[in-house]
């Protein structure tokens, strides 16, 4: 079981961190149109749609991605308290209740609307001969459907957790603060820190 | 199960049980209750945990059908489908936050170059004189690299790791190196460019140009405030934050340095009777050159930032192709005026040696203009009479005020030679390699911005790309750091990005019942003042920032006072600037303060929590202070604005 549900967040990590590089190209791009604009005098019409598209797709296609590392935005007050059995037991009833409704209806909706996109063979409005958008609207039925998957998973993952009264683990990942490789940074080693309650020690003993 | 949590579940159902006693009998429910009923439902399921984006995409899809249902069954579906799809698409080609990605990852970029070492060293040994100056030093770090970088946790750490020892050490008080570290480190959800006001002008819809604008003095006013407590506190309580001692404040000084500064110890004496007397054949001639350009950098700064600035308020207001020639050497006369005026200065002051030639390439073309110059009149004022009366095309006179910060900069330049010793040098090569590339990329990002030379996504584009060059500059650019701020940048992107997906048809959802009018309608019944009002939504708001993140409140909350600011009169544009303010106090306020968290990650064993929150305290009293004096004087933020959009 475990396997498959690390072989879903490969997957959903493998196509998240794919689409991620857009970054570096919508950097490019932009810092390419902008010198096109004032030192060349040439700007492309088509820059506007593609900053947009780039953009969309990078999030969009990063939300299984980001769901996998459990890295959408939760309200952790009480969250953090609870023991992983009630944890699991809450975010079970809430996948049911709210995730699979919402996302299935995004699907589906995203399916209807990037079809009457490709049948009429649309093209953006934002400037005349606009460049094609069908294959950008399509983004959302196809994020979407990743993020279903990646969702199912969590589901299951929530229905193993309390079986066994603790979360199944998870592929590890870049973090935003990542402690040890700050202090790596730094130079900084644990002795020194510990170190420092003498200092922390001797005021205290001078304040009494 | 902890006793926190038992507590925090009582909350939640007696908010569900006051809820149901509240709801009128059920033969007399509107949808507009239906409204506040999902309002206080998603309350409770955040409060719960999950993943707020879900959250309100499920509430939102069910409540969105119920609204259609009630009005025609046979189409609800299809309607909600459809508002779904477009509020989806609306967040993915919405031109305003496409910045969030960018500025995410100049943040990641700019923290992973690594400068903040340099930045801490380079600035602590510059204000060693100052009461407090490990302190201060902190802050003002903090400061300029949560503002370049915008990541609340990694600044804290970093700063934990970095500055807090050094002021342990030092023997500062806990609660004040605890208080300025993390003060200082969640500067940057304020100071432009800051993601949480570009949330806040694509939810009201106002300028994110303008809020830039407004927010970056109340932003330079609280790290001003912190700066100022800091000095205060620790000139009355030296045993807080003792000076330093006279091996810290050493500074090593190349060995050349040394040996100069044994004839003078004035850097611009020492240097340029070095070159000219050739008495020190053991030192390279390249070295002293090359000081002694970095010496006068100074200088060459502020006479280009006179220089442009006079030229952008002289320039013509069209040109006339025949009178070019005449206009461009009315010009450089003044110029040259300008230049052995300062020249003269300084020298009387200080024996400052201004190169004029160097000084005089920024004038329009000026080889021989400074010479020209120095044999007519030195004194400007006839000539500024004389160019009263050109015709328009021509140059218009030169203000007064132009000729006033001249004077100010000439006055400071002579002060700061004169006492430019070879230390001082060194501190300030160091600064150099620190402190002006990040405030460079700040001053470009924001500068152009707020000129209106770019839209914030294309100056947070040039702001990434600054980062890229900072990183390869510092050679700290490889594959790893890249990959880990483009996947960092992504996760981030995502989160936010799928958080406005979610609450797109949340808001849909709540306006089609009407729970908004309701909440019109009875805010209207209480019949307050404007004043009463912003201290309500203010007070509200701050509340919400214990158990929510910034992120949610803005997205899901602030939407349902954003319609009422017009009834009272109340621009969007300083409502966000104190809600941006209001929310900062979110991150210092215990028990729940994120930067106490972090920072205790770093500390040792034997500073406590309680000790963090404490010194976060005065801190937060400071905030609340500028609220207030944001509040009594609005045009701390509007007068930006105002003057670069004439709003």
């Amino acid at each position: 079981m475990q396997k498959i549900l690390l072989t879903i967040d490969r997957i959903s990590t493998f196509v998240g961190k794919t689409f991620s590089w857009l970054i570096v190209s919508l950097t490019f791009l932009i810092a390419y149109e902008v010198f096109s604009r004032y030192a060349l005098d040439a700007p492309h019409a088509y820059a506007f749609d593609a900053m947009l598209m780039m953009y969309g797709t990078l999030f969009m296609m990063s939300g299984a991605y980001t769901l996998s590392k459990n890295g959408h935005v939760r309200g952790d007050v009480l969250y953090g308290f609870f023991p992983p059995r009630l944890q699991a037991g809450i975010d079970l009833t809430l996948y049911i209740l709210f995730f699979l409704p919402g996302v299935t209806a995004l699907c589906w909706a995203g399916y209807t609307y990037a079809a009457e996109s490709w049948a009429i063979w649309e093209h953006s409005s934002i400037t005349t001969e606009g460049p094609p958008i069908y294959p950008f609207k399509t983004v959302i039925p196809v994020a979407g459907a990743f993020i279903l998957v990646q969702g199912i998973v969590e589901i299951i993952r929530c229905v193993l957790c309390l079986k066994h009264g603790q979360w199944p683990s998870r592929q590890q990942d870049v973090e935003e603060v990542d402690v040890e490789k700050l202090k790596a940074q730094m130079q900084v080693k644990d002795e020194d820190i510990a170190k420092l309650d003498e200092f922390v020690a001797a005021e205290k003993g001078g304040d009494q | 199960m902890r006793k926190e949590a038992w507590f925090g579940l009582s909350i939640m159902a007696a908010v569900v049980i006051g809820l149901f006693v509240l709801m009128p009998p059920p033969s007399q429910i509107t949808n507009g209750h239906l409204g506040l009923l999902m309002l206080a439902l998603i309350v409770v399921a955040i409060m719960l945990g999950f993943p707020t984006a879900f959250t309100l995409m499920g509430l939102g899809t069910m409540f969105t059908w119920f609204a259609y249902n009630s009005v025609d069954p046979s189409l609800a579906v299809q309607q909600t489908l459809d508002l779904m799809v477009q509020r989806a698409y609306w967040v993915m080609t919405n031109d305003v936050l496409i910045s969030v990605p960018l500025f995410v990852f100049m943040g990641y970029l700019v923290e992973r170059a690594n400068l903040i070492q340099a930045l801490f060293k380079g600035l602590h040994l510059a204000t060693t004189r100052i009461p407090g100056s490990l302190a201060v030093a902190t802050i003002v770090t903090c400061a300029i690299f949560a503002t370049a970088s915008g990541i609340i946790g990694a600044v804290v750490t970093l700063m934990g790791l970095l500055a807090f020892p050094a002021m342990l050490k030092a023997g500062y008080n806990v609660r004040v190196a605890a208080g300025s570290v993390t003060a200082g480190g969640t500067l940057g959800i304020l100071i432009p460019p800051s993601v949480l006001l570009i949330l806040y002008g694509a939810t009201a819809g106002v300028s994110v140009m303008q809020l830039y604008a407004g927010a970056f003095f109340p932003g330079l006013m609280l790290a001003g405030l912190y700066v100022a407590y800091v000095i205060v506190y620790a000139k009355i309580k030296p045993s807080i934050a003792p000076p330093l001692s006279a091996e810290d404040q050493y500074v090593p000084l190349p060995k050349f340095a040394e040996v100069i500064s044994k004839t003078s110890n004035n850097v611009m004496k020492g240097l340029i009777g070095a070159i000219k007397g050739k008495r020190n054949a053991d030192v390279p001639m390249r070295t002293l050159i090359n000081h002694l350009v970095i010496a006068l950098l100074p200088a060459l700064a502020a006479a280009l930032f006179m220089g442009s600035i006079y030229l952008s308020v002289t320039a013509p207001d069209h040109v006339v192709p025949s009178e070019l020639q005449e206009m461009g050497f009315a010009a450089e006369d003044e110029e040259g005026n300008a230049e052995t005026g300062d020249l003269e200065d300084a020298e009387e002051a200080g024996g400052l040696q201004a190169p004029p030639a160097e000084d005089g390439q920024k004038a329009p073309a000026a080889a021989g203009a400074a010479a020209e110059s120095a044999k007519g009149p030195a004194d400007g004022k006839p000539d500024a009479t004389k160019e009263d009366a050109v015709a328009p095309g021509e140059s218009k006179p030169i203000p007064t005020w132009w000729w006033i910060t001249l004077g100010i900069f000439a006055v400071g330049l002579a002060v700061l030679y004169a006492i430019f010793t070879f230390v001082r040098l060194e501190i300030f090569k160091m600064l150099l390699a620190s402190f002006f590339p990040l405030a460079l990329l700040i001053i470009g990002v924001l500068g152009s911005i707020l000129m209106g030379l770019a839209t914030p996504s294309e100056a947070a584009a040039m702001g990434s790309f600054g980062g890229f060059v900072l990183a390869i500059a510092y050679g700290r650019f490889n594959m790893t750091m890249l990959k880990e701020a483009v996947f960092l940048c992504a996760k981030t992107s995502a989160m936010v990005c799928w958080l406005f997906v979610g609450s797109g048809i949340f808001a849909a959802a709540f306006a089609l019942l009407g729970g908004q009018e309701i909440i019109n309608a009875w805010v209207q019944s209480l019949d307050m003042s404007p004043v009463q009002f912003m201290l309500l939504a203010q007070v509200i708001i701050f509340l919400l920032g214990w158990p929510l993140e910034w992120t949610e409140i803005i997205i899901i909350f602030l939407p349902i006072f954003l319609p009422l600011l017009a009834q009272f009169n109340i621009d969007p544009l300083f409502f966000g600037l104190l809600v941006a303010l209001n929310l900062q106090t979110a991150f210092l306020s215990p028990p729940v303060a994120m930067a106490a968290f972090y920072l205790k990650g770093v500390s040792p064993p034997h500073v406590t929590l309680n000790q963090i929150f404490l010194g976060m305290l005065p801190f937060m009293a400071i905030q609340v202070l500028a609220i207030f004096l944001l509040y009594m004087f609005p045009g701390i933020g509007l007068w930006l604005p105002s003057l670069v959009y004439g709003r």
